[in-house]
């Protein structure tokens, strides 16, 4: 709660020192407060508070996603400074709406009413569906808003639909009165109350990109500008996994084995389809954004298997993958500034004449591969063994064979980096503080693969 | 008595109101039909006794929305009329997968049994003072938290319609 | 304040609605049946929507500038924002002063919202080009 109130204040301070023209305090400004709001965010652990009628759980599982948003935000507006360097006028809008969406993504890892979750999906999608168009003269950006908002309102709607047919049978927005619902009328729920969560698993589906409901995330992704594409497929993905995580665990956990078929479907499907559309991509942000619609296949897992180890595997799944998509695309904006394009010929010998690039765009391809000894791979193997600890075996050895072929086209930006000749391309001068930077959030995914066991214990 | 037969009414102008938003040719008509459907709803909300539900929607929806809807159409560009080219296998899969969802949904209402649901014309929480009352105890957070939602929008508003000022 | 309400309440609106609806109905009606019954004639220029003064040129749709747009939208956005006064307003004194307090925060968002739009020349005319 206390991240909410910190961060709505720093929005409004934040468009303020906007609007009276002050850039130069606005970076420092929202650094210095996500670090304070992170510890405000933290000091509340062990509390277990409900506020406002349950609408509102502070719980372990919330604080510690909200830290894990809270530290890709603050991932991703480090390389903010690079990415608009060239722009004159104050940004405070851009950076409002990501600070917005950030309060929407922590209201949806904490909700304990369904109306929360609802404001909660909206706040974040309406934030991302204006940002993904914020480079107004680019039609590109301009089709990814679009695009998105059509069919992300579409997909709100069935979300809503879904919610208004729960709220039917049961007559509850509340979680935990919904399941007490479901544990008294075990016998006898209404196919209507069925209907109800087959739409709600559509929405929530929908905001994770899981396939079939992923066809939006390639041009959205792509079309986007690249900071915003960082920010969508990290934030987004995070919490809509929390609130999804945190539906069924709370609500309908009596009711697993109905959304396990549905929900092995979604994970099946979106581990094969993710992972063979990724390999004959030649646009890295076309890659990198088919490589998150496969990772939401592997984010299912654990909410299928429901394991007592789910939540902290899902948490340092969540990380691991932040922060190394958050790498490759600070390299992605790095090279299409420099190069002009997103295609992979661009990474043509860039370990010659960029070692420091090429090390960190190196590790965060490796960590997506799941290559030991790096956070990709302690996630991936953490989130195998909870599938396998519930009985998952296919779902395990589908995930296995996803991830073999993932190897394929993580590999193929570094054979480009370190084993082709860079034809005519020059050296791309960084500053010292980028370099800095993308080090440290490099070993950070490194450091991050040594301590599976101190995250996944903390949930 | 007489309460059943406007729903029925009222029914029936909604669905033939929605039919022909997604058949009318023309955008503007659409638009009408629109508002037709937003009416009809609206006395829905009546008899279900939510009458600030029902003043709302009139004055939101049917008011400033569909008002904002009417201006984008007209000013729109739209001098093209007629139906945008479709193939006939995205016709089809549209046809199955919307007749799979309706069968569902209708399969699903039957089942269920209506009789549980209480008299909702006794019901008086659909009153603006016991709606309020609600609003501002009960649900205080997602209310406040609206207004982050509203700002949002707005910023998003100024950021995409104005001219940056270099 | 004790009487609940019911649907039928609204049945005076409903009288209303049929007569309003009814008066047009039948006047569409009379004025067809009262009017002679020669043939109306359709010319070139009395189907046009002026049949005098200046001759009408091109077509109504052509792309405005976007400012009508966002007025539009941001009077949509404070639209809905007044709705939420009016249960509060009801419920003003029940709730005493955490209820005022409650809606002070919400109008402080939405005031700030209005200063920033306002900064950021949203109605501002004069800078357009």
């Amino acid at each position: 709660m206390n991240a909410i109130i910190a961060l709505s204040a720093l929005a409004i301070l934040t468009m303020f020192f906007g609007v009276i023209q002050k850039k130069s305090v606005l970076l420092p400004l929202i650094l210095s407060g996500l670090i304070i709001v992170f510890f405000l965010n933290v000091i509340e652990w062990g509390t277990f508070k409900h506020y406002y009628n349950e609408m509102f759980i502070a719980d372990n599982f919330n604080i510690a996603f909200t830290a894990a948003l809270i530290l890709t935000t603050f991932l991703v507006f480090i390389f903010s400074a690079l990415y608009y360097r060239t722009v004159k006028r104050p940004l405070e809008d851009i950076y409002a709406l990501m600070l917005f969406s950030l309060i929407g993504g922590i209201t949806m890892a904490s909700f304990g009413n369904i109306t929360m979750l609802f404001i909660g999906i909206e706040t974040l999608s309406i934030s991302f569906y204006i940002l993904a168009g914020s480079k107004k003269f680019d039609v590109a950006s301009n089709e990814a808003a679009l695009k998105y908002f059509l069919t992300g309102t579409f997909a709100t709607g069935f979300l809503l639909f879904g919610m208004a047919l729960i709220y039917g049978v049961s007559g509850s927005f509340n979680l935990q009165a919904i399941n007490s619902y479901i544990i008294a009328n075990k016998e006898s729920i209404p196919t209507l109350f069925y209907a109800g969560m087959i739409l709600v698993f559509v929405g929530m589906a929908f905001k994770i990109a899981a396939v079939p409901f992923h066809f939006w995330a390639p041009d959205v992704y792509t079309g986007s500008p690249t900071l915003i594409t960082a920010f969508m497929s990290t934030i987004g993905k995070v919490a809509s996994i929390a609130a999804f995580y945190r539906l069924i665990s709370i609500t309908f956990l009596n009711v697993h084995d109905f959304s396990v078929d549905i929900l092995m479907l979604f994970a099946i499907a979106t581990i094969i389809v993710g992972n063979l559309s990724a390999m004959t991509q030649d646009n890295m942000k076309r890659m990198l954004a088919y490589s998150g619609i496969s990772n939401s296949g592997y984010l299912l897992f654990a909410i299928i298997a429901m394991g007592p180890k789910s939540a902290g595997t899902l948490l340092y799944f969540s990380i691991s993958y932040a922060i190394a998509t958050i790498t490759a695309f600070a390299v992605i904006m790095l090279v299409r500034e420099e190069r002009g394009t997103f295609s992979l010929q661009d990474y043509k010998g860039l370990a010659k004449q960029n070692p420091v690039e090429a090390f960190a765009m190196a590790v965060a391809m490796m960590s997506l591969a799941g290559i030991p000894p790096l956070a990709g791979f302690m996630a991936k193997y953490n989130i195998f063994s909870v599938a396998m600890n519930g009985g998952y075996v296919w779902l395990v050895i589908v995930g296995v064979i996803g991830s073999m072929i993932s190897v394929f086209y993580y590999f193929k930006p570094i054979i480009y980096m370190y084993f082709h000749r860079a034809d005519a391309h020059k050296k791309i001068e960084t500053t010292k503080a980028y370099k800095i930077h993308i080090l440290l959030v490099s070993i950070l995914l490194i450091i991050l693969g040594f301590l599976p066991g101190l995250v996944i214990g903390l949930l | 008595m007489l309460s059943k037969y406007i729903f029925y009414f009222l029914s029936s102008v909604a669905i033939y109101a929605a039919l022909m938003v997604l058949i009318s040719k023309k955008p503007i008509h659409s638009v009408l039909y629109l508002t037709l459907a937003f009416f009809a709803i609206a006395g829905h909300y009546i008899l279900l006794n939510a009458q600030f539900l029902a003043v709302v929607h009139i004055i939101v929806y049917a008011g400033a929305i569909m008002v904002l809807f009417l201006f984008t159409v007209m000013l729109l560009n739209l001098n093209i009329e007629g139906e945008f080219p479709k193939k006939n296998i995205i016709k089809f899969a549209a046809v199955i997968v919307g007749g799979l969802i309706l069968i569902t949904l209708i399969g699903t209402f039957r089942t269920y049994d209506l009789e549980i649901i209480k008299n909702p014309t006794l019901n008086q929480i659909g009153l603006v003072k016991n709606l309020g009352k609600v609003l501002f105890k009960e649900y205080l957070l997602p209310f406040e938290l609206c207004s982050i939602l509203f700002l949002a929008a707005m910023v998003g508003a100024v950021m995409l319609g104005k001219k940056d000022i270099q | 304040m004790d009487k609940n309400f019911i649907p039928e309440d609204y049945i005076p609106i409903l009288v209303q609605s049929v007569v309003a609806f009814g008066f047009v109905a039948v006047t569409m009606l009379a004025t067809h049946f009262i009017t002679s019954k020669r043939k109306r004639i359709r010319t070139l220029h009395k189907d046009e929507n002026f049949e005098c003064g200046i001759e009408i040129k091109g077509n109504a749709r052509f792309p405005f500038s976007i400012r009508y747009f966002l007025i539009a939208i941001l009077f949509v956005l404070f639209d809905v924002e007044i709705i939420f006064f009016y249960p509060w307003a009801i419920n003003f004194s029940e709730m005493e002063w955490m209820g005022f307090f409650e809606m002070l925060l919400f109008m402080f968002f939405l005031l700030f919202g209005f200063y920033y739009i306002y900064k950021k020349g949203a109605f501002d005319w004069k800078h357009d080009e």
